[in-house]
């Protein structure tokens, strides 16, 4: 593959980028992503990640069944916040960062 | 065949590199780092990364991060660029009741040298205009900011590798013990014999703490965020809750749950931060959402650092902290001073593992 291959179409990262990220021990594509933003786009890796699984495969020798596959993350597809959100005004695990401030006799510790 | 190191260090994340890199600025002995993973898998490589300070509490806690994040433009000069970005903190409020404890905030942190101003609600409009205009006020502070994980970690790192530090990745420590002068490191990949070992293993810390017979205290918190598609760029401060990167992503989430190491997203913690996003910015409704991730912090009981040498061990030390991305440029400069001259410029006795016993 030419070294100025586009591999990443979402974040434009190319053959070279992942071949330099791989030499510094970059196993998996995850590795690779958490380097170069390969497969962070808008696609989440769906164009790329058989691409990139290649490319491992190409400059490490290890067999294609044993390189990790990328973690697929909800919302799978891009998908609107209005979407997502609900009715509810209560918030239980999400937080405002002043109400963990703890105020003892009235005054902040 | 048993390798020998001068210092081994295990954990590659925020913590561990930080250090690994501030002690090759020092020393030329030999330094190994050891990771289970790979760097960024954990913890370090899942965070909205803000360099936070004021409302951390109490004061002495804001002071210790503040002079973390003093650090920072420093430190991007001499690793590289980080995206380290210097934006102000703003922490919105939406109930008027809680005006007068932002202003006791305000107060006792003016005492270290930490401004914080109270903001009305004009002003926090005029600052953030896409806020929700029924917010009351918020807290703002020019210190807070946010940089980008990833390159500060791999940053970290090729300066490190340049200065001669060695790395093993997908390396899992099987077994530590002390033999005499040094300690033995078995591992997934071969056995390693180092003077001072230092632990920088985050959420793993009680894990390895065991092999060697000391508690460490700490547990696991885990978080969730949404990633927006690229937008174009609306918020100028990194607002508690919600950020905006270099290429226009927003990060959105702040939530805490108890789930081990769990790595999961749920579908009820996306919806209640999706809602957060609505109430803090109601024009980010019609923005998408790409990526739901979760992270897991490393929480020591108290909340507090662990940080220094662990009493009754020679050249044992330790590193465990949440807010790792706020805190490595200072914990990478102490816990090397500690090494290399036996004593730090800011004291960190407060931090030790003793409080615990």
């Amino acid at each position: 593959m030419d070294k100025a291959t586009i591999i990443c179409r979402c974040e434009e990262i190319t053959y070279e980028e992942i071949e330099e990220v791989i030499g510094h021990g970059a196993a998996s594509f995850d590795d690779i992503k958490r380097l170069t933003r390969c497969g962070m786009g808008a696609c989440q890796s769906k164009v790329c990640s058989h691409l990139v699984l290649q490319v491992i495969h190409e400059i490490t020798g290890k067999p294609l069944q044993e390189i990790l596959l990328p973690r697929m993350r909800m919302p799978i597809t891009p998908i609107k916040i209005e979407t997502l959100a609900t009715n509810s005004t209560e918030f239980s695990t999400v937080k405002s960062v002043l109400d963990e401030l703890e105020l003892e006799d009235g005054k902040v510790k | 065949m048993i390798k020998d190191y001068e210092t081994l260090i295990i954990g590659a994340g925020v913590i561990g590199n930080s250090i690994a890199y501030h002690l090759s600025e020092r020393s030329r002995e030999k330094i190994l780092v050891l990771d289970k993973k790979f760097p960024l898998s954990g913890t370090s490589g899942s965070t909205q990364a803000w360099v936070w300070v004021h409302n951390k509490n109490p004061s002495w806690y804001a002071e210790f991060s503040m002079y973390s994040a003093e650090l920072y433009p420093y430190l991007s000069k001499k690793i590289g660029d980080v995206e380290y970005k210097r934006t102000g903190g703003l922490s919105p409020f939406f109930n008027e009741a809680d005006r007068e404890k932002a202003e006791k905030l305000a107060e006792a942190y003016r005492e270290i040298g930490i401004k914080i101003k109270v903001l009305t609600r004009a002003e926090v409009l005029e600052k953030e205009p896409h806020l929700n205009p029924a917010v009351a006020g918020a807290t703002f502070s020019k210190i807070d900011g946010n940089v980008n994980p990833f390159r500060l970690v791999d940053m970290f790192m090729r300066a490190a590798k340049k200065q001669g530090v060695e790395y093993s990745y997908y390396t899992s420590v099987t077994g530590v013990e002390k033999k005499n002068d040094y300690y033995i490191v078995k591992s997934t990949k071969g056995i390693y014999r180092c003077k001072n070992l230092l632990l920088a293993g985050g959420t793993w810390s009680r894990e390895i703490g065991k092999m060697l017979g000391i508690n460490i205290p700490i547990n696991q918190l885990r978080g969730q965020i949404l990633v927006t598609e690229p937008l174009k760029p609306f918020l100028n401060y990194t607002i508690s809750g919600m950020r905006q990167a270099n290429n226009g992503e927003v990060l959105i989430g702040y939530s805490m749950e108890q789930a081990g190491f769990n790595r999961a997203t749920t579908l009820d913690v996306i919806q209640e931060t999706a809602n957060l996003a609505q109430h803090y910015v109601p024009a980010i409704r019609k923005a998408k959402i790409v990526r739901a991730f979760s992270g897991i912090r490393a929480m020591p009981e108290d909340g507090f650092p662990i940080l220094g040498k662990i009493p009754g061990y020679d050249n044992l030390y330790l590193a465990a902290t949440h807010s790792g991305v706020t805190l490595a440029p200072l914990i990478g400069t102490l816990m090397t001073e500690l090494l290399v001259e036996g004593e730090t410029s800011i004291p960190i006795d407060r931090y030790s593992i003793s409080r615990f016993s």
